[in-house]
């Protein structure tokens, strides 16, 4: 109990010296709290643009096979189903239907793809929240609803009106923002693909050690296809994102290295009012490790009030505000997703990776300095 | 939803004696392989079952584990006979269903390990199980009764 209330008056005494040095130690704490800010956004946004991918991508069929031209995707013949089928393991090949539409009016890409939901309600779409306010033009201020029009030029030149008959959910916004479901005739129709063709095909395959096997098969029996599985997207999204990642951290890198100087500064070399300070506790009968625990409470006082500082506004900025910093640099060619927000996602392995990273060298680092000046006498100290 | 399992587990045992017909189980958390000790429920792909006539079963991390026990019921339990069996259920490879395991085909010294190492692969037709041979360079197909203790030792 004694050693607990010995405690708590060395931290009462701690922070009463740090306020008597206000506008230094406010500066170092703005400084640390930034640099924690844009640390912790960058962990928080790639963490969680990689768990919206992983959650989009769980659904996402176990192989899909695309036909090549010259090395480039081209659309595949539904023939091609038939002796996909006969192959043992597979469970069903479906086609998919889907491309890129550059609608000139708001200069903006939709993703269009086929929902057979609305194969026999052709004329019919359903629009994902970013398209609502981009094909909204001229009364930008509010979204497209229910039952209005979007008029889509179709690849022969003629046009081609589609109602929208309802929105998407908002689940997961980084992927359905740009997203149009339209049904199959419609499909055909604004981009003239021939029946009998498709974008993709689709397996499911209940034996997921036999997709390799599948895949060779695919691949021997129809040699201009590309047979892609499931994880090696699942790998290349990780790469993107860690790429992404890995640009801000770049960029990041020296304003980390500015605050690591001003830490080490700060922290290794004392100011003489700071020796002073340790040489009139000493004379007045403080022992080395009162000084020394005075430090470390200081030293975690400015650490940890900065970091939660830093973390706040990071989920702040990443959560709420639509990473205004990152967005640029972090997000797709599109120019849809001007209102996109991430599901907030953290996990307390991120929050100790910072923690570990900044809280603790940095109180460490306080301690080293005053320790050696702690065992100087008391009086050449004071003398200085 | 423990709970739940448990209940139908009851109703099964209690409807089954009845029906004379045994549904195939799925593995619980704490169901254990009788042979190799091991946690069945982490190895759905490879899980064998014997089901006997009273309604009770014994789950295996595998084909092979499964007959080391049918051969050798007694060392395992010595209460229960071969006929007690009511049914045994094996997984179809491809599929990922429990099929008949008296009436499946059996490919072994195939590239494809189970978690018990070299395996019994359980088919439901015979062409997937040749098929199969083709594909995972498998040496030998045979079906149930062919299945001898030394076949299995081989395997080991």
């Amino acid at each position: 109990m004694r050693a607990l209330e010995k405690q708590r008056n060395i931290l009462d005494f701690t922070l009463s010296s740090l306020g008597r040095r206000k506008g230094k130690n406010i500066a170092l704490v703005l400084v640390y709290t930034f640099v924690i800010f844009l640390l912790a956004s960058v962990l928080f946004f790639s963490h969680s643009l990689k768990k919206e991918a992983a959650l989009i991508l769980q659904d996402a069929p176990a192989m899909t096979v695309q036909k090549l031209v010259a090395g480039r995707q081209d659309l595949i013949p539904t023939h091609y189903i038939d002796s996909i089928r006969q192959i043992k393991g597979v469970q069903s090949v479906a086609p998919r239907l889907w491309g890129y539409y550059y609608d000139a009016l708001s200069g903006a890409n939709y993703t269009l793809m086929v929902n057979a939901d609305l194969n026999d309600r052709a004329g019919e779409i359903v629009i994902g929240n970013g398209v609502s306010w981009r094909s909204a033009a001229g009364k930008r201020n509010q979204p497209l609803r229910k039952n209005e029009i979007i008029p889509f030029k179709t690849y022969d030149g003629s046009a081609l009106s589609l109602k929208v008959s309802g929105l998407l959910p908002f689940a997961s916004e980084l992927v359905t923002a740009d997203l149009i479901l339209v049904s199959e005739t419609d499909f055909r129709k604004i981009f003239s693909i021939a029946t009998g063709q498709a974008t993709d095909l689709v397996l499911q395959v209940r034996n997921a050690k036999e997709l390799p096997v599948i895949a060779t098969k695919i691949t021997q029996i129809h040699p201009d296809t590309r047979p892609i599985l499931r994880e090696e997207i699942l790998r290349t999204y990780d790469a993107v994102f860690d790429w992404r990642s890995g640009v801000i951290i770049m960029v990041l890198a020296g304003v980390f290295l500015a605050f690591i100087i001003l830490a080490w500064d700060k922290a290794t070399g004392l100011s003489a009012e700071e020796k002073r300070e340790i040489g009139i506790l000493k004379a007045t009968g403080w022992e080395t490790t009162d000084i020394l625990l005075m430090k470390f409470w200081e030293g975690a006082a400015v650490s940890l009030m900065a970091f939660f500082m830093g973390i706040f506004l990071a989920y702040l900025h990443i959560f709420l505000a639509s990473s205004i910093l990152f967005a640029p640099v972090l997000k797709g060619w599109s120019v849809l997703y001007p209102h996109f927000r991430l599901t907030p996602y953290i996990s307390g392995y991120q929050i100790a990776t910072l923690f570990f990273l900044t809280v603790i060298p940095y109180t460490v680092a306080t301690i080293v300095p005053s320790w050696r000046s702690a065992t100087i006498d008391p009086d050449s100290v004071m003398r200085m | 939803m423990h709970t739940f399992r448990v209940i139908i587990v009851l109703l099964l045992m209690v409807s089954l004696p009845m029906t004379g017909k045994a549904a195939p189980v799925t593995a619980a958390k704490a169901d254990k392989c009788p042979v190799c000790g091991m946690f069945v429920a982490k190895y759905p792909d490879f899980l064998a079952q014997v089901i006997f006539a009273d309604g009770s079963h014994v789950l295996f991390d595998g084909a092979k584990d499964m007959f080391k026990y049918y051969l050798n019921i007694k060392k395992y339990q010595a209460a229960k006979d071969l006929s007690d069996i009511a049914f045994i259920y094996v997984m179809d490879y491809y599929s990922m269903t429990p099929i008949d395991g008296r009436k499946a085909w059996y490919v072994i010294g195939s590239d494809v390990f189970g978690p018990m190492g070299r395996e019994l692969m359980p088919f439901v037709q015979k062409a997937d199980a040749a098929e199969f041979m083709k594909d995972h360079f498998g040496k030998k197909l045979i079906r149930f009764d062919e299945v001898t203790p030394d076949l299995i030792k081989g395997l080991d």
